[in-house]
């Protein structure tokens, strides 16, 4: 099979997509304050980065092992690549000052994924489906409230989103390409490096591997699909992780061990679903199928629903295949596997409880790639209505159906885990529902000017679910000033903040305790929803 | 038969039907936005509850979540206790703020008035009359670890009140019996805490110490026709199904009255005893707490002597 070459407009349209959403993010970065997460991998960014300048300057004392225990020993639960990358952002800040605040040196590197990933969108979506519905794709996933909330983030979920489709993308050439395979395995190297989501990569990749052989075997094809790209990722993938990770240079198999162990036997977090604080399996199978509802705008679900079925003759199953049919690598079924996979590992009844979307935003480059085919199949099939000689009813169209994702994302700006989509009734209706409200305690920095403008003289803050170096970032970014600092107890605390979430309600009746008083001075609330309340020490 | 024709020509419609979602969520989020109440619509509803406002009137909010936004306004004329009762004894009427027409009571209420998107309504309730609260009493009590070596008293005390956090379960108040200082959680006294249903509850935390009674002790307690008491764990220890059983005992003139045996997952659990034969008198009341280990068991009690037969 030939796939077709992008050529250098969709390049230029692909890198314009990613420069155009990575200045996006950095214009709106400020408004949000690092989330608990981030801030430990700033923390952890820190040490790396002091580790490297080490190396820089001092290889062989930078290499001894307790240099290397010392550095890598915080957060060891995560593999390094982007923990490094933030470490770099963080490097070149503090030797050029080139970013406009500490946080954004951090999170940069995890922007530029996000950019990244809609050029890669847009160009896997060019070569199968052509440029509109790539554009289409492309843009969509950009819009999805939930992604345009974690592509600011200096975490993982957005970077291993893009290695999953990078690695996904160079499998799927290499099955006709054999040069591809070294990518294949490259990248499937940094997917390990940057999160545990890509151990599912290689069992997905075979059954859609074994899918296309069967297929070409069937319709009795001799230029079969090669299988070069397994080996390449047995060997390069844990090649690159343990390259990129001086944490398992030594006692490689029990800290690679003690890595998997944390992974699959997590701790489970209390989430609310549907009224019920869940903080043991199972989880209910419905979580990702119904979070993915309420929080992608419908219309983009509606049009990956169509791209499905508009695709379902590409879809059907190897067995089906005729001898002489034509065939090739099967992108669909591909996206399909990727999509698929995260949700259904989430699912599974023995899977810890986690309940963010961000726990299967692998999936949703290929919900997005679907998306571009539904538009595709509508417009083609609208060829009599839609004024078929015309270009500018299909603009249109699709400028119809991407405005509720950027009505919807507009909105979501700061909130964005606090975001439900008008199909759960918007933010109140999900209040209604019992879906969560919030997570990593991010909304306080929707307070910072309030907190200011409250404790002009400065003062002590018990910060509930925000870090001390979230808090300390925000600091970092004069978005709050050194005089107002955290509390370590909260009956000490000038001014006491409770995230809202119902497990946290025993930590409003702990403020009401502290400062005998059940009135918040404030309670920063979000289409009418309480997210944080401060209560004041008035006594 | 299908005619091929008519089903291509129908598909060609699609886009009106992938159009008009797109209408629906384009039109549907200003139109849920618009629905959120104002600030000064807050103010007009609680200007409205607190003229008319009784010391012995109850504030709940409806949904619950907009509980904080009720308290933001209408706090002040709120305690500890009124916002995390375990019943409605004691309390003469029900104020009711809330949006999105949720409401907690399913009866008509005597009184109603919306502010734009806020609704107040107000029913007189028919309840219990309190006559002695045992958690607002708790400084008036004599407090004892019972031990093999005997008797050792916990002394009322300042002390300090560190932490809060998620996990760390109830607040201790600032001054409170207090039985071992070598095990901080060895305190009686009053405090909020959060029940199997996340709930306040307003209870005197009484951790056991083990077998040996945790003791408090109540002299001249007025009698009614009942005695009424509640108990739980904290959430933290309620949710997690161990298999570890507190007794909660309670001895009138050093007889056993009543028992709550409260095992994991059984949530805020009732107590009543019938005092009816003690109506109009005064009376000795010990309350004890036991678990075969002491471990978590993070429990926590109400009760009060009632007169009346009015709903909960």
């Amino acid at each position: 099979m030939t796939i077709p070459k992008l050529t250098t407009s969709d390049q230029l349209i692909g890198a314009a997509l990613c420069v155009g959403y990575v200045m996006v993010l950095v214009w709106t970065a400020p408004d949000l304050t690092m989330s608990r997460d981030e801030s430990f991998y700033a923390h952890a960014a820190k040490d790396y980065g002091a580790w490297v300048a080490e190396l820089l300057n001092n290889p062989a004392s930078a290499l001894s092992r307790e240099h290397i225990d010392r550095a890598w020993d915080y957060n060891w639960e995560h593999p390094a690549w982007m923990k490094l990358t933030f470490a770099w952002g963080w490097l070149v800040h503090q030797k050029l000052g080139v970013f406009s605040s500490e946080s954004l040196a951090f999170r940069f590197p995890g922007m530029l994924t996000a950019g990244l990933l809609l050029w890669l969108i847009y160009a896997w979506g060019a070569v199968t489906m052509g440029r509109r519905g790539a554009l289409f794709a492309a843009l969509a996933f950009a819009m999805l409230p939930r992604v345009f909330y974690h592509s600011h983030l200096a975490a993982f979920d957005v970077p291993i989103a893009f290695f999953t489709t990078l690695t996904a993308y160079a499998y799927w050439r290499a099955l006709s390409d054999r040069r591809w395979a070294l990518f294949a395995g490259l990248f499937f190297g940094f997917a390990l490096a940057t999160k545990h989501n890509s151990w599912m990569l290689p069992g997905i990749f075979l059954i859609h591997y074994l899918w296309v052989r069967r297929q070409y075997a069937l319709a009795d094809r001799l230029d079969r699909p090669t299988v070069s790209w397994l080996p390449s990722m047995l060997v390069l993938g844990p090649i690159v992780l343990i390259a990129t990770w001086p944490w398992v240079w030594h006692h490689t198999s029990s800290r690679l061990l003690a890595y998997a162990q944390f992974h699959l036997r997590h701790v489970h977090y209390t989430y609310e679903y549907l009224g019920v604080s869940y903080f043991e399996p199972p989880f209910p199978i419905s979580v990702p199928f119904v979070m993915t509802l309420f929080t992608v705008p419908l219309t983009i679900v509606v049009l990956a629903l169509i791209g499905l079925v508009y695709r379902r003759a590409v879809l059907a199953p190897p067995w089906k295949t005729k001898r002489g049919n034509a065939t090739d690598t099967k992108a669909d079924v591909l996206w399909l596997g990727c999509l698929a996979a995260p949700l259904l590992a989430i699912a599974l009844p023995s899977s810890p409880v986690f309940g963010g979307t961000k726990h299967w935003i692998t999936a949703y480059p290929f919900l997005a790639l679907f998306a571009g085919w539904g538009f595709v199949a509508v417009v083609g099939l609208a060829t009599h209505t839609l004024s078929a000689q015309r270009r500018w009813p299909a603009w249109a169209f699709a400028a119809l159906c991407l405005a509720p994702g950027l009505a919807q994302t507009a909105h979501s700006h700061p909130f964005g885990l606090s975001h439900y989509t008008p199909i759960a009734g918007g933010v109140p209706g999900a209040a209604d529902l019992g879906m969560n409200r919030q997570f990593w305690g991010f909304t306080t920095g929707s307070l910072a000017d309030w907190l200011v403008e409250t404790l002009p003289d400065g003062g002590t803050v018990w910060t509930c679910d925000t870090t001390w170096g979230a808090w300390k970032m925000m600091q970092a970014d004069q978005r709050l000033p050194s005089n107002i600092r955290p509390a370590r107890s909260m009956a000490q605390a000038d001014l006491v903040l409770v995230h809202h979430e119902p497990h946290f309600n025993e930590v409003d009746f702990q403020a009401w305790m502290a400062f005998d008083d059940v009135q918040p001075m404030y309670v920063l609330t979000y289409d009418g929803v309480p997210i944080i309340s401060v209560y004041q020490d008035r006594r | 038969m299908e005619d091929p024709g008519r089903k291509s020509s129908l598909a060609a419609w699609v886009w009106v039907l992938v159009a008009a979602v797109a209408v629906f969520e384009l039109v549907a989020h200003p139109v849920i936005r618009a629905g959120v109440p104002s600030g000064d619509l807050w103010e007009d509803a609680a200007a409205f509850v607190r003229e008319r406002f009784e010391p012995t009137d109850r504030i709940v909010a409806a949904p619950r979540w907009v509980d904080p936004i009720v308290r933001s306004y209408l706090g002040d004329l709120l305690s500890a206790r009124s916002a995390s009762v375990s019943d409605l004894a004691g309390v003469g009427r029900v104020w009711e703020v809330g949006v999105r027409g949720a409401t907690r009571r399913s009866e008509s209420p005597a009184l109603e008035e919306s502010f734009g998107g806020v609704r107040v309504r107000m029913w007189p309730v028919v309840t219990d009359e309190l006559l002695f609260d045992f958690v607002e009493e708790i400084d008036r009590a004599e407090v004892d670890l019972f031990t093999e070596e005997g008797i050792q008293l916990c002394p009322w005390m300042q002390a300090k009140v560190r932490g809060g956090g998620l996990g760390h379960g109830p607040l201790p108040p600032p001054q409170r019996f207090v039985c071992d200082p070598a095990r901080p959680w060895l305190w009686v006294g009053a405090t909020v805490m959060a029940d199997l249903d996340l709930e306040p509850r307003r209870c005197v935390w009484q951790h056991p110490a083990g077998r040996e009674p945790v003791r408090a002790t109540f002299r001249d307690v007025p009698f009614g026709d009942k005695l009424v008491a509640h108990g739980g764990l904290d959430y933290n220890n309620e949710r997690t199904a161990g298999n570890i059983a507190v007794r909660l005992r309670i001895f009138i003139d050093d007889r056993l009255a009543g028992e709550m045996r409260h095992q994991d997952r059984d949530g805020w659990s009732r107590l009543e005893i019938d005092t009816t034969r003690l109506n109009g008198t005064t009376h000795q009341v010990r309350i004890e707490t036991t678990a075969a280990k002491s471990h978590a068991r993070t429990f926590c009690w109400s009760a009060s002597t009632r007169r009346g037969q009015g709903e909960r």
